[in-house]
């Protein structure tokens, strides 16, 4: 099931334009931002710094250039959608209103692009081989080939049936001179319904969420106690792992761009492990602030390898690996929850009223309590 | 059979001896443990129980509060509420009556945690030699119209929500102002309900409304026995629904004295439960058939409580005696 | 000085054994005692007591103060909490009754003028010493006018507020505040304070005679009867006056014996006896000429509802929590809510209680008694005759006081009227 889809050319990466408060402009400077800044850089692991030299020479700041990602919005939706109303339609553990019957479906876009407001719809590339597989709770672990969309802004389509966690993986290669490009951009999405079956539920938790296949892929850590409708919230530590044919991934280079396209940058550890704290970015005026604002993240990962081999009749010499995960987080119930006001006001009003109750009853214990009249005119 | 007949017989009478306030200490603190911890057991008895499991308390909950996903379900946008969704609806209420039948109010008297909670604040008091506070009848007869007020609001608001007229920030309505949602977490050490929301007005508004409710709600249980059982909106659903119900309560007006005695021990303050002489279906919409009439009145089988026409529980004389000799030795 | 040596020879009072009153309350209870076979032998110890109260006009011991009460509606147990003595002051003597006279209208109660007469005179029978208080409830009018004559005797007097109507909520917050203003006035009165432990205490001691009083009300459901109704009611009068323990155990002893015969099959009447209900004024030792008289004449009394016996000791008290605001409260709803005085506005639960019994000791006659000059009794007759005459169950009211003059007439009435019943019994059979 092989179907071209363009990403401009390879999976690249290159910083978002207009985040670059130090450097400008200047291609790769959040990267460089990110390393400065103190984040683990992977010590001097040739691969690392291979990679970003890469990187450079090889011209990665092209006009509608990033890496491919899978998004549950299009992009004219403006990236962060209000979702407090929409119960469909979640990624990273949101909802997506299948328990209410019908037929349910869900839609990702495959969008290039290394802010997640401002990727564009990626577009077909026809010297790249692109394939998507689709693991469902129903389906092997292997997972099932989807047909690619006819266009790029119809998106992937699927049913929803069942509950439990749906992935897309949207794999793309393509030869560049002597480097191989491998491009795994995956999606997770939850889809879970008040009320529906709880076995079904409990099976659905517990199926694994790795794709022994993927040549890379980023899976998010489950958060200690986890349940099925999860979101995470700003201010959060979540961590992921970088695997390759499901065993750890250590020393890639692992990129966090916040909805508004701050990032962070760090290396995964031995254990193909990394960490970031989702930060807060959402700070519109109190009007119009909205608690379950939706906001998109956007994890890449990559890694060199010095393999070759042939690739459609032509050698390569190195391999580059790049994985993509999107997912949602709303903003931090302690940016509107205030423990000091509620503890305040209850406790005001439990002792304005004990005190009320008190004086009352004192009050009923004198003897006499007088009858009046109204002075009517 | 005559002697199976006897040993019927002495069955009940060992039951009709029964002490029944520790009876249902013990009962009531059982089924706290099962509802307000049962979730780190793994147990989930589904949600649609007539009775304030709250589902704030994400932890430890075993069950939840019917109020929660009935408000949910209307909320949902008109289109698909009066379509699809209406079944989910009808089958979540028809399983929430199908609980509801088995034990009548004797959820609220027995079961719910919130219930108990009152119950533990009163005893708290009582040890403390603090009097307890009554209403008076007037006050009684407006005050027991609140909780038919809230019913209704707890349906219309989550309608007009649905169909657009309400912020989503009200939802769900009853649940934000509910006192179950900040006490019941607190018992997994969760207090992350006592907070205000200032996300936005309407969310604002509602939380510091929740909260002041709380307050009085312990001010409130201390002094008067089961304060909020009073205002409760479940309990009016309850009574709306309480025809088909398996338990009843039933009194047999001929042997009543009125001597109000079962009055006097009611935590609802229902004075028809001694009053009234000619209704055989003697529990009232506040009753909440904790039972303690039955075990404080006098007469012979003048107040019982059966299931399924089956009398479990019959005021008397012996058990009276019995129960009455106890207090004046270690009452408390 | 004409007079120097006046041998003045003291007049030697006779004594009170010797006296017109003491020989009235022989002539009762030796009828009580030996006009009657198979008397139950555990009343042995109720003849004794009356015989040496009554009769010989023993002295009587008492702990702590003495207390009063002119009317079941004064909590005892409040009385007994600050370490009193209770008394009933109610009387059933003729010869009081006469001496009464004075202080009343001709046409009253002979129980108020009796209890005046009592109160007046210098030997007071029972002979407990004198009240320390006198609680007097504002029931009826008659008993409402006592309470200054009273005072007037050089005692002192409580008046102890109870409203006329029992339904409403005013009534009952009003009774309550009365019940709690009389614990004042004990306390004052003694010294002491009420404590939970002193109320329990005294609780438990009033359960247990109510216990023992139930246990004996039971029994007499028995078709044909295990006793008769002139011993039941010298049980219940001698609460009047008698230690609470005492009495208790004495009724316990009695329970034990009639739980005997009725495994024996013991038949104090006949089987076709006429089992009659007894309502109205209460029969107070001596005055025990109507029961006496049904059951000479065939009859038995199985049952009452009156404010010597079954009123008096029937209703229990209910507590929810044990503290003593609780308690106090509990125990003035206890007195107010149940009771079927006719002093208040509504008899309702009057009718009710009586047809209750009626039923549930299978009665077959009821017999009215009103004491010539008690309005409310006299007031009530009509609609408790009604209720009955609805029901079909055979009434007989009769008019009558504390004089034994009326014996003959009143005979032969209740004859007539216990004959119907057999009759009816018969025709039913
Ligand atoms: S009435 Fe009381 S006991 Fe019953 S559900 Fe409501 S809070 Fe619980
Ligand atoms: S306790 Fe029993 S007899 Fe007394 S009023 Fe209540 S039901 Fe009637
Ligand atoms: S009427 Fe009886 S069962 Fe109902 S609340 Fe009152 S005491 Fe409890």
């Amino acid at each position: 099931m092989l179907a071209t889809l363009s990403m401009n050319g390879y999976c690249q990466y290159s910083p978002a334009p207009g985040k670059q408060l130090e450097l400008g402009g200047r291609p790769g400077a959040a990267m460089d931002r990110a390393a400065a800044s103190g984040a683990p850089a992977g010590g001097g692991r040739p691969e690392a710094g291979n990679h970003r030299s890469n990187a450079r020479s090889d011209g990665m700041g092209m006009h509608s250039g990033g890496a491919i990602w899978l998004s549950d919005a299009p992009p004219m939706r403006g990236g962060g959608s209000r979702s407090g109303n929409a119960r469909g339609g979640g990624m990273g553990g949101m909802n997506m209103g299948g328990g209410y019957g019908g037929r349910a479906m869900k839609r990702l876009w495959p969008r290039a692009g290394n802010d997640p407001q401002k990727s564009s719809f990626a577009r077909e590339d026809a010297q790249a081989s692109t394939e998507i597989l689709l693991v469902t709770p129903s389906s092997t672990p292997e997972g099932e080939p989807l047909p690619a969309p006819a266009e790029s802004h119809t998106g992937i389509a699927f049913e929803v049936p069942a509950q439990g966690y749906y992935r897309v993986y949207l794999t793309t290669r393509k030869l560049q001179g002597k480097i191989l490009n491998v491009c795994v951009a995956k999606a997770e999405v939850a889809n879970f319904g008040h009320g529906g079956d709880e076995e079904e539920q409990a099976r659905g938790m517990q199926a694994p969420r790795i794709l022994e296949s993927a040549p890379i892929e980023i899976v998010r850590e489950r958060q200690p106690n986890e349940k099925m409708f999860f979101q995470l919230k700003s201010g959060d530590e979540q961590p992921f792992v970088i695997l390759q044919k499901g065993l750890p991934l250590p020393s890639a280079r692992v990129r966090f761009v916040s909805h508004q396209g701050w990032s962070r940058e760090a290396v995964s550890d031995e254990q193909g492990r990394v960490s970031f704290q989702v930060i807060r970015d959402y700070f519109p005026p109190w009007g119009e602030f909205q608690k379950r604002f939706k906001a998109t993240y956007l994890v890449i990962a990559e890694a060199n390898a010095a393999e070759s081999g042939n690739y459609q009749g032509q050698p390569y010499t190195s391999v580059r690996y790049q994985a993509t995960l999107s997912g949602s987080y709303q903003p931090s119930p302690s940016d509107y929850m205030s423990y000091a006001w509620g503890l305040g006001i209850g406790l005001l009003i439990f002792l304005f009223s004990g005190v009320a109750v008190y004086l009352y009853r004192r009050r009923r214990v004198k003897p006499f309590v007088e009858v009046r009249f109204d002075e009517a005119k | 059979m005559k002697q199976n007949n006897s040993r019927l017989q002495a069955v009940r009478d060992a039951v009709n001896r029964v002490d029944l306030n520790s009876f249902r200490f013990w009962l009531q603190l059982a089924a706290f443990a099962l509802f307000v911890y049962g979730g780190y057991f793994a147990i989930d008895l589904g949600s649609r129980l007539p009775l304030f499991s709250c589902a704030y308390n994400d932890e430890g909950r075993a069950a939840i509060c019917y109020l929660l996903p009935l408000q949910h379900q209307l909320s949902q946008p008109w289109p698909r509420l009066f379509s699809i969704a209406s079944i989910t609806v009808i089958t979540g209420f028809l399983t929430f009556v199908l609980w509801f039948i088995f034990l009548n109010k004797g959820w609220c008297g027995y079961v719910c945690p919130l219930g108990t909670i009152q119950d533990w604040i009163t005893a708290l008091r009582r040890r403390l030699g603090i009097r307890y506070s009554r209403y008076s009848q007037s006050q009684f007869a407006q005050l027991t119209r609140v909780k038919y007020l809230l019913l209704a609001l707890m349906i219309l608001i989550p309608l007009g929500i649905g169909g657009g007229f309400f912020s989503h920030d009200m939802s769900p309505p009853f649940c934000l102002i509910c006192p179950a949602r900040m006490v019941l977490p607190m018992f997994t050490g969760d207090v992350s309900q006592f907070t205000i929301d200032f996300s936005s007005k309407t969310a604002m508004i509602m939380t510091a409304v929740g909260i002041s409710i709380t307050g009085l709600f312990l001010v409130g249980a201390f002094v008067k026995k089961r304060f909020f059982c009073f205002f409760c909106p479940m309990s009016a659903l309850h009574y709306l629904i309480s025809k088909p119900a398996l338990l009843k309560l039933k009194k047999d007006g001929n042997k009543c004295t009125r001597c109000g005695d079962c009055y006097r021990v009611c935590d609802m303050e229902i004075k028809e439960i001694a009053d009234d002489v000619k209704t055989v279906n003697i529990m009232a919409d506040d009753c909440i058939m904790c039972l303690k009439c039955v075990a404080s009145c006098p007469e012979e089988g003048a107040l019982k409580a059966t299931f399924a026409g089956i009398p479990i529980l019959e005021s008397t004389e012996a058990g009276f005696i019995k129960r009455i000799n106890k207090g004046c030795s270690d009452g408390k | 000085m004409e007079n120097e040596s006046p041998k003045i020879i003291p007049i030697q009072p006779a004594p009170y054994s010797r006296s017109r009153q003491a020989g009235e309350s022989q002539n009762v209870l030796d009828h009580i005692v030996d006009d009657f076979q198979d008397n139950p032998a555990s009343m042995q110890y109720f003849y004794d007591l009356f015989r040496r109260v009554y009769c010989h006009g023993d002295a009587l011991q008492h702990e702590g103060m003495l207390v009063g009460t002119t009317c079941i509606q004064a909590p005892e147990e409040l009385i007994y909490a600050f370490g009193a003595t209770p008394m009933r002051l109610c009387n059933g003597s003729y010869h009081y009754d006469q001496r009464g006279a004075d202080f009343m209208p001709a046409k009253s109660c002979s129980l108020v003028k009796a209890t005046l007469g009592m109160l007046s005179s210098e030997t007071v029978i029972p002979k407990i010493g004198k009240p320390d208080l006198i609680v007097n409830p504002t029931t009826c009018d008659q008993k409402k006018k006592a309470s200054a004559m009273i005072e007037g005797m050089g005692y002192s007097v409580y008046d102890l507020e109870v409203p006329s109507v029992k339904e409403s909520e005013a009534s009952r917050v009003y009774w309550q505040r009365s019940v709690r203003q009389l614990a004042g006035r004990l306390q004052e009165l003694t010294g002491r304070k009420l404590t939970r432990k002193s109320l329990k205490q005294a609780m438990s001691k009033t359960t247990r005679a109510q216990a023992a009083f139930r246990a004996l009300h039971n029994f007499r459901r028995q078709s044909p009867s295990l006793i008769l109704g002139k011993d039941a009611f010298l049980v219940t009068n001698a609460y009047f006056f008698d230690d609470i323990g005492r009495w208790t155990t004495a009724v316990e002893k009695l329970n034990e014996e009639l739980a005997q015969r009725a495994k024996a099959g013991f038949k104090a009447v006949q089987s076709k006896a006429p089992r009659v209900l007894f309502t109205g004024s209460p029969p107070i030792f001596p005055n025990l000429k109507l029961p006496l008289l049904i059951e000479e004449s065939g009859g038995v009394v199985v049952t009452d509802e009156t404010c010597s016996s079954n009123r008096m000791l029937y209703d229990m008290t209910a507590v929810d929590e044990w503290r003593v605001n609780d308690m106090v409260d509990s125990l003035a709803d206890k007195y107010l809510k149940p009771c079927t005085c006719p002093i208040f506005t509504r008899n309702d639960d009057r009718k009710r209680r009586l047809l209750d019994l009626v039923s549930d000791f299978n009665v077959d006659g009821v017999v009215y008694q009103a004491f010539a000059g008690c309005q409310v009794y006299e007031m009530e007759y009509r609609s408790v005759a009604e209720e009955f005459n609805r029901a079909g169950i055979p009434l007989l009211y009769v008019e009558t006081d504390y004089s034994t003059d009326d014996k003959g007439q009143l005979s032969t009435r209740i004859e007539a009227f216990l004959e119907s019943m057999k009759n009816r019994k018969k025709q039913r059979a």
